[in-house]
């Protein structure tokens, strides 16, 4: 005869399966990738293993979209990604590699840069999975991910994460973060692979520039900033003199000296590429955000946020009506924009010339579903 | 519902559900968390709550894992003997014991930046020497449990610091001077309290009668192999990175434990595991407990309401929004949540001795509920049922900790300078 304890273990063990059944499906459906229709000046898809064969077949090994210009020029790379909670960087990418065609010299562009990060999402932060573009027709969804590599790639994190080479101390979590890793090592963990090839990429395609997309939280000082490294310190200062004259304002951050692993101080200081780094402000992000959902994504509007910056005690780059995800995308593509101009300008013979590049204004005007549901994108 | 009356609802489920209900403190938090989840809207979020109950899986095996170790070096005698040989050599001044006792506590913090590693291994070597001079249990709780919180913030490692640090883009680069004066001081008036309120005259045969013989005559060096290797190698993969490789310390002090075979007294391993599972049980469910309810805070946005509501204090005042760290429950959700844009607040004053203070604050969150995680476990160590009341014990200590961290901010520029100078 049961006992009723041992009837209420039954049940508890029934509902523990039950459970963990309905979040395994929700957990595995991060697994399941994005789809990207690619411009027709898409010339090849590559791996990233291609640069470290240690990535083969792995959960970081991530598409490269190259896109070979019919006349000869200059290369630039784009980094969309790299953090997967930092959306705006990925949607710029990936609007790029689905609309531009260069005339003049050769892009590559990698749109989920941290492949392994896309897969989950961090614990307690309680931000959604997915997020998605509608309209009567259509409707289009992206994984929102983790600002680090996935656990189950990369585990257990150290107490204490010993940046290669230099020794530079941080907490144990930022183990898994791609942007402390670089230059990476060919036979690391996921995240310092990642970056080796990823530098080794910089260094076989003769990149000329370099631009990782970021995004930060609301009250972290470096937003809606240009960081550069000190190598293309004329064409940062000149591209965010040009963005004023377009009434959009970024603030020039020299990359610092003594931080390293970040792309903008590793690339710049190991290879010949100009790099670059560009931040917008990001909601959801911050520890200030209020209700934590899909529309603080895409619309960007935080009641918190709002607050915060009444109170005066913080200086945040918020805008009162809230910073749209449309506004963040169209920022990072008019300043990827303006770094090559001033790059051409300073650069004649290597020039890049780029058709179909989305206007700052179009982006805003149209929104994103304009550039992200197309009908005839969901035949290809 | 407005973030106010979803926290009133989380918070009054789970007082009911200790206090009422009698049901554990991790249960209750899980029930507090699905009741917030109603009440804002979401309903039983399947995914949320798993998630949240991951939030703190490394901890969780952190501890079933030393809490083996602590048992296997229990029963091959090396704990009982340490605790002796530490009484016998310091008996003679009391003041000095103590002080050794509070550093030595605090040294596998100071090592690995994770306050219940002190608790865990240094704390609960000396428990059996505490009982044994006649402080009261709940203070011997209280003892080790501040100690374990100064541990976790003294240098070389604090990781508090460095998830604020992570927050600001702010190097672990010249932490040990700001992190020393958060710490030592307050390790100082620490050992002087229990000195001088709770240690009485005691009669050192007495006292060395009460405890485990040790068994050093017997086994010798071998003994210690375990608790060696455990501080050798948590030291080496901080210090030698490229000569230790990196284990996880979960894997470390099963190691630990499994180099305990023939060290000393004889043990059953499987037994001694299935004790400390058990024994850890409690602690570990708190810890999903509160890992559900702080992804319920944040989905239904009461988190960042309270983040707001701190910078809300007048400008006068706006030092007492550093003294909501303590209340978040974790060192690291209080690092994490509100210490970065605190250091904000702060702008102006050294950011380095700024995040020291912080880190002190935050790492006083350790204590308090909803988990009072080393509340908890000093509460099993002592064999106190409540580990509240080792809380309200710690009370004076930690107000009087709190005070020095709020000064520690306010005089951060003179503190700089003054570091300066003495080099």
């Amino acid at each position: 005869m049961m006992t009723k304890n041992s009837k209420l273990n039954i049940i508890v063990f029934f509902l523990l399966i039950v459970f963990t059944a309905i979040s395994a499906v929700s957990f595995l459906d991060m697994r399941a990738p994005d789809k990207i229709y690619p411009s027709r000046g898409v010339t090849e898809i590559r791996k990233l293993s291609q640069y470290n064969p240690n990535l083969k077949d792995g959960p970081a090994d991530t598409d490269i979209y190259y896109f070979r210009g019919s006349g000869d020029g200059g290369s630039m790379l784009v980094l969309g990604g790299t953090h997967p909670n930092e959306p705006s960087g990925f949607i710029a990418a990936l609007i790029l590699t689905e609309n531009i065609i260069p005339l003049n010299g050769d892009v590559y562009i990698i749109p989920q840069t941290c492949l392994s990060g896309f897969s989950c999402t961090d614990p307690m932060e309680a931000q959604p999975m997915k997020f998605s573009f509608k309209d009567s027709n259509e409707a289009r969804s992206f994984r929102f991910g983790s600002r680090v590599s996935n656990p189950l790639h990369q585990w257990p994190d150290p107490l204490v994460y010993s940046h290669y080479p230099s020794g530079q101390k941080l907490s144990g979590f930022e183990t898994r973060n791609l942007n402390r890793a670089y230059p990476g090592k060919a036979e690391g963990n996921i995240t310092e692979m990642t970056a080796f090839a990823i530098v080794q990429l910089i260094k076989s395609e003769n990149i000329n520039v370099a631009i990782d997309l970021h995004e930060a939280a609301p009250e972290i000082p470096i937003i809606n900033a240009l960081v550069y490294h000190e190598k293309g310190e004329d064409i940062a200062l000149n591209a965010v003199f040009n963005l004023e004259f377009e009434g959009l304002k970024y603030s020039p951050e020299r990359s610092p000296v003594n931080f390293h692993g970040l792309s903008h101080r590793e690339w710049g200081d190991n290879t010949n590429a100009y790099a670059f780094l560009m931040e917008t402000c990001n909601p959801i992000q911050g520890r200030l955000r209020g209700i934590t959902n899909e529309s603080l994504i895409i619309e960007g509007n935080s009641d918190t946020y709002f607050s915060a910056k009444q109170s005066g005690a913080l200086r945040l780059e918020y805008l009162d009506e809230g910073v749209p995800l449309k506004l963040r995308v169209g920022r990072h593509i008019v300043g990827i924009n303006s770094i090559i101009d001033v790059y051409n300008e300073n650069n004649p013979d290597e020039s890049i010339i780029i058709s179909g590049f989305p206007s700052f204004e179009d982006i805003i005007e149209k929104g994103l579903n304009f550039y992200l549901l197309k009908g005839e994108k969901n035949e290809k | 519902m407005s973030p106010e009356i979803i926290l009133l609802v989380m918070l009054i489920t789970f007082a009911v559900s200790v206090f009422a209900l009698r049901l554990p403190s991790g249960v209750s938090l899980m029930l507090a968390a699905i009741l917030g989840s109603f009440a804002g809207g979401h309903f039983f979020p399947v995914r949320h709550l798993a998630e949240g109950a991951f939030g703190f899986l490394e901890a969780i095996m952190i501890i079933a894992s030393a809490m083996i170790f602590m048992k296997v070096v229990n029963a091959s005698g090396a704990l009982g003997t340490i605790s002796y040989g530490i009484i016998k050599m310091f008996y003679r001044s009391p003041l000095v014991l103590m002080i050794v006792l509070c550093l030595f506590v605090m040294f596998p913090g100071m090592l690995t930046g994770l306050s219940s590693a002190c608790i865990l291994t240094t704390g609960a070597l000396i428990i059996p020497a505490l009982l044994a001079m006649g402080i009261e249990k709940k203070a011997a709780g209280s003892f080790i449990a501040i100690a374990a919180v100064l541990g976790e913030i003294a240098p070389p490692i604090s990781i508090p610091v460095m998830i604020i640090g992570g927050g600001v883009d702010m190097p672990y680069i010249g932490f040990n001077g700001p992190l020393l004066v958060a710490s030592m001081p307050a390790a100082l008036l620490t050992s002087v309290y229990f000195r001088y309120r709770y240690l009485g005259q005691f009669d050192i045969n007495e006292v060395l009668n009460k405890l485990d013989k040790p068994v050093y005559a017997e086994y010798r060096i071998k003994l210690f192999i375990p608790v060696i290797f455990i501080l050798v190698w948590l030291t080496g993969e901080q210090v030698f990175t490229q000569y230790f490789p990196h284990l996880g310390v979960p894997l470390i002090f099963i190691i630990g434990a499994l180099l305990g075979f023939g060290t000393g007294r004889k043990f059953n391993i499987l037994k001694l595991a299935e004790e400390a599972i058990k024994d850890a049980l409690p602690v570990m469910s708190i810890l999903v407990g509160v890992g559900m309810f702080l992804q319920i805070l944040t989905l239904t946005g009461v988190r960042g309401d309270l983040a707001v509501k701190a910078l809300y204090m007048p400008e006068e005042v706006k030092y007492l929004a550093a003294l909501v760290m303590p209340f978040f429950g974790s060192a690291y959700a209080a690092a994490s949540v509100i210490g970065v844009p605190l250091v904000f607040v702060f702008l102006g004053k050294n950011s380095i001795v700024v995040v020291s203070a912080l880190a002190l604050l935050a790492a006083m969150g350790d204590m308090m509920p909803p988990p009072s995680l080393l509340c908890a476990y000093a509460g099993q160590m002592v064999k106190e049922s409540n580990h509240f009341r080792i809380l309200k014990k710690s009370l004076p200590l930690l107000i009087l900790i709190g005070i020095f961290g709020l000064l520690m901010i306010y005089f951060a520029n003179d503190i700089n300078s003054f570091l300066k100078i003495i080099g």
